[in-house]
């Protein structure tokens, strides 16, 4: 009874959120059902119920070989720079953003710095081809006129993870520190107010007042990246990587992997499988994370 | 009150685009009559008792870029097209770096189309055996008299799979051409003869390393989607004693490969051909020197960088110089010219093929309208039509040479792509700008009794029983094998790495593919 009570007495704010509810539902919750997939032998001609079911057996090509634990460590690996590094630049971002006092160049420094995250991953590769390509890119050109010798970068795996860090840093720091400073924003200013009073210096500040008010939203936003840590981002590797295998070493994740092995075969039900293995290794490490959230600070926990 | 207004806005927002959105579908043209093509006995079969047909929108899948005159061509086919099979054209071109992947997802999605296009070398035998097309022979023998005219017999039979005939075969000629294109004015600047030979080649290639600064000797694709063109894996085309050629199950690769035309299954891993292995020490060796682009594995497009201009040699499908590079080559370097070499034999009865085509147009099983997609695939088998569709408007896009041959005029916004949904060897005109060389190659390799037929035409493989195996093969070679033949990594190292990793796999799909080669070999 007071459930129908409460939908009508917010019936306008229920009918607001029907939209987003109508989304998650057709986007997120009934596609939850193509997971079958994964247990079938999925034919299009047979449709989604009337393929076999065959059980594991679509798990089998990814867990056969030994490479499977070699991507998914990769895949953490770049996942975990990508986090600790984006998130924590971004931090750094936002405070030296908050410390400008000149509105002018804040807005342009602020501006400048969101940009690439505009640019998208293609061009992007295109750019890190030209810095970095052995016969003319920027950076041999410039060892070279220092009498250094040319690298070939194309085949050193052992330095593009932190390549790969620096474009992801460069990308997206600008649109995290954005999210950082809004919740600086937030912070009332009689509290620095208060603490200039009693002889507080800069850092101090930001030590004893920013970084403590801010900490639940870097704690939600580290959550949500872990929650994706399994999820190699595609449209970057591979746009970045492409198909050069002197990089695989280093570079290759599930997500480029998966699309390697299953190209030629096109083959529904295998990809299903690695998918539902990447959500099911997700929703382990976000309960894990978010247990140690909680413990840390009750009030920052997703749930 | 604001909600309210708020909420009627919107909705009438909502339903004006919903209603802009269907009424800009509806541009029913009126039908033209009197200019019908050259009259064919089947059209007027095909327009039957019934008299005209209803007309029909075809969804047609083709690979590449929808050319700039596109547009014009379509009019006119469908003015040509109203009297009889009244078929309209729906045209989807879907840019060759996402063809697999769109036209799989297409497939898989149930989405309505009619005509597509698909190849052995993209996923034809997965599609088929998950079956997503519909068998043609009763269509064809209804409906597809002059499409199997203007094929030869061997082209069908050769081009079965599973036994049945499951997308139409293109193709101009029984064997594809492979060749080395070379940046003419360098040849001549540094004073070298025409090339003739391998070891001209390679000559040729280590004076330009001399002579130009700045200049790239050799480029070949180093990705693995383009491993029979890796620079070693390559000259596999070009070498007769052995003939070395690619197996049914692997695709380009050649570690499992045919010769002698014995109907065995060779593996390299079991035991190294020489000539392979010398191949695989000279692309070392050319790598190490500083002839072969030192990015190699990292290039994703290698005509655009050849055609920037800093490339003397790049690997290269098909006879001739592509017609665009003909154009764009000169306009990025002033002075500069491409000429294409091959090294196939021009000998009867030495290169061994077949007779598999590599481009097919296959009929969905859930299109609507099968029928109708058979009778555009027959109209498209008659001269007139043949011409409009393969090189456009006579005099705005092509003129005729002779019977045979065509120029393509220099403001011609049509790209070439007959290939993809019209190609048969009995209508198709060669370009009058190749040189007379490659028209040479093109009209022997057009005529079968030139090549030796392989005992396995008409085998095709069925991937099933092993398909876990060849993803995790195909996922281990596609580590190893481009910078291999590319000369990238050290040879020796290289390959006992790809041979630890991937021969278990490999040795169960030999022996399956061995197994379906002694069934198919037994009836």
């Amino acid at each position: 009874m007071s459930f129908i009570r409460e939908i009508a007495k917010n019936k306008y704010l229920y009918l607001l959120a029907l939209p987003g509810l109508a989304f998650l539902i057709v986007f997120a919750y009934i596609p939850l059902n193509g997971h079958l997939i994964a247990f079938k032998k999925y034919r299009l001609a047979d449709g989604l119920w009337g393929s076999k079911f065959v059980g594991f057996d679509n798990f089998k090509f990814f867990f056969m070989n030994g490479d499977w634990y070699k991507v998914t460590l990769n895949t953490l690996y770049l996942n975990g720079l990508f986090l600790v590094f984006g998130l924590g630049l971004a931090l750094v971002l936002a405070l030296f953003l908050n410390e400008i006092r000149q509105a002018l160049f804040k807005k342009l420094a602020q501006s400048f710095i969101f940009m690439p995250y505009f640019i998208s991953w293609l061009v992007v590769s295109m750019m890190a081809f030209s810095f970095l390509n052995t016969t003319d890119g920027m950076v041999n050109r410039t060892i070279e006129s220092l009498g250094g010798e040319k690298i070939n970068w194309y085949l050193k795996a052992e330095v593009w993870p932190a390549f790969l860090t620096l474009i992801y840093v460069w990308k997206f720091a600008g649109y995290y520190s954005i999210i950082f400073l809004a919740a600086i924003t937030g912070i009332s200013g009689e509290y620095y107010e208060s603490a200039k009073i009693d002889g507080a210096t800069r850092f101090q500040q930001i030590f004893h007042i920013t970084l403590p008010l801010i900490r639940s939203v870097a704690i939600v936003l580290g959550l949500l990246g872990v929650g994706r840590i399994f999820y190699g981002d595609f449209g970057m590797i591979y746009g970045i990587i492409g198909d050069n295998s002197a990089l695989y070493a280093t570079t290759d994740v599930i997500d480029t992997y998966t699309f390697r092995a299953l190209r030629v075969l096109g083959d529904f039900s295998k990809s299903s499988a690695v998918v539902l293995y990447q959500s099911v290794m997700g929703l382990i490490t976000i309960i894990v994370f978010n247990q140690i959230a909680r413990k840390l600070d009750k009030d920052s926990a997703l749930f | 009150m604001m909600k309210k207004k708020l909420l009627t806005g919107l909705s009438v927002l909502l339903l004006t685009t919903a209603v802009l959105g269907c009424s800009s579908k509806e541009k029913n043209e009126p039908t033209s009559a009197g200019t019908a093509s050259a009259g064919s006995s089947t059209e007027s079969q095909a327009a039957g008792a019934g008299g005209k047909l209803d007309p029909v929108t075809l969804k047609i899948i083709l690979p590449g870029d929808r050319p700039a005159d596109m547009d014009l061509i379509i009019e006119e086919a469908e003015k040509r097209m109203a009297d009889t099979i009244n078929v309209k054209l729906d045209l989807v071109f879907v840019p060759w770096s996402d063809l697999a992947s769109k036209t799989q997802v297409m497939l898989a999605s149930g989405e309505n189309v009619d005509l597509i296009f698909d190849a052995p070398w993209l996923h034809m035998e997965q599609m088929i055996a998950a079956g997503y097309y519909e068998p043609l022979e009763d269509l064809l023998a209804k409906y597809g008299q002059d499409a199997v005219a203007v094929r030869s017999q061997q082209m069908f039979d050769a081009n079965k799979f599973q036994g049945q005939i499951y997308a139409l075969p293109l193709g101009n000629s029984h064997l594809d051409g492979r060749t080395y294109l070379i940046r003419k004015d360098i040849r001549e600047k540094l004073g070298v003869p025409p090339i003739e030979t391998y070891e001209d080649l390679v000559a040729f290639a280590y004076k330009v390393k001399e002579n130009e600064k700045g200049m790239i000797p050799i480029l070949a694709p180093g990705q693995p989607g383009a491993r029979d063109q890796t620079w070693g894996a390559f000259r596999a085309f070009m070498t007769y004693g052995p003939e070395i050629l690619r197996s049914d199950a692997l695709g380009q690769s050649i570690v499992l490969n045919y010769k002698n035309n014995d109907g065995k299954v060779y593996n390299l891993f079991d035991e190294m051909d020489p000539t392979v292995w010398s191949w695989i020490e000279e692309a070392r060796k050319l790598y190490t020197d500083g002839l072969i682009h030192p990015d190699v594995l990292a290039i994703k497009d290698v005509n655009t960088v050849f055609e920037s201009g800093n490339v003397a040699i790049l690997v290269s499908n098909g006879f001739g110089v592509p017609s665009n590079m003909l154009a764009s080559v000169p306009a990025n370097v002033p002075g500069a010219e491409v000429e294409a070499v091959t090294f196939m034999s021009l000998e009867k009865g030495v290169v061994t093929t077949n007779f598999k085509q590599a481009n097919f147009q296959a009929i969905p099983k859930v299109s609507k309208n099968k029928e109708r997609a058979m009778m555009f695939l027959n109209w498209t088998a008659q001269k007139d039509n043949y011409d409009l569709l393969a090189y456009g408007i006579e005099g705005r896009n092509y003129e005729k040479i002779g019977d045979d041959q065509y120029k393509s005029l220099p403001d011609s916004k049509y790209g070439y792509f007959p290939f993809a949904w019209v190609w048969n060897p009995t209508l198709d005109r060669l370009n009058a700008g190749f040189d007379p060389v490659s028209i040479e190659h093109y009209k022997f390799n057009a005529n079968a009794d030139n090549l030796i037929a392989s005992v396995l035409t008409g085998f095709s493989f069925n991937p099933e029983p092993v398909a876990n195996e060849l993803s995790l093969y195909n996922a281990i070679e596609d580590k190893y094998y481009s910078a291999l033949f590319n000369g990238v990594s050290d040879p020796t190292e290289t390959w006992n790495r790809l041979k630890a990793e991937g021969e278990g796999y490999l040795k169960k799909i030999q022996n399956e593919l061995q197994k379906q080669i002694d069934e198919f070999l037994k009836k």
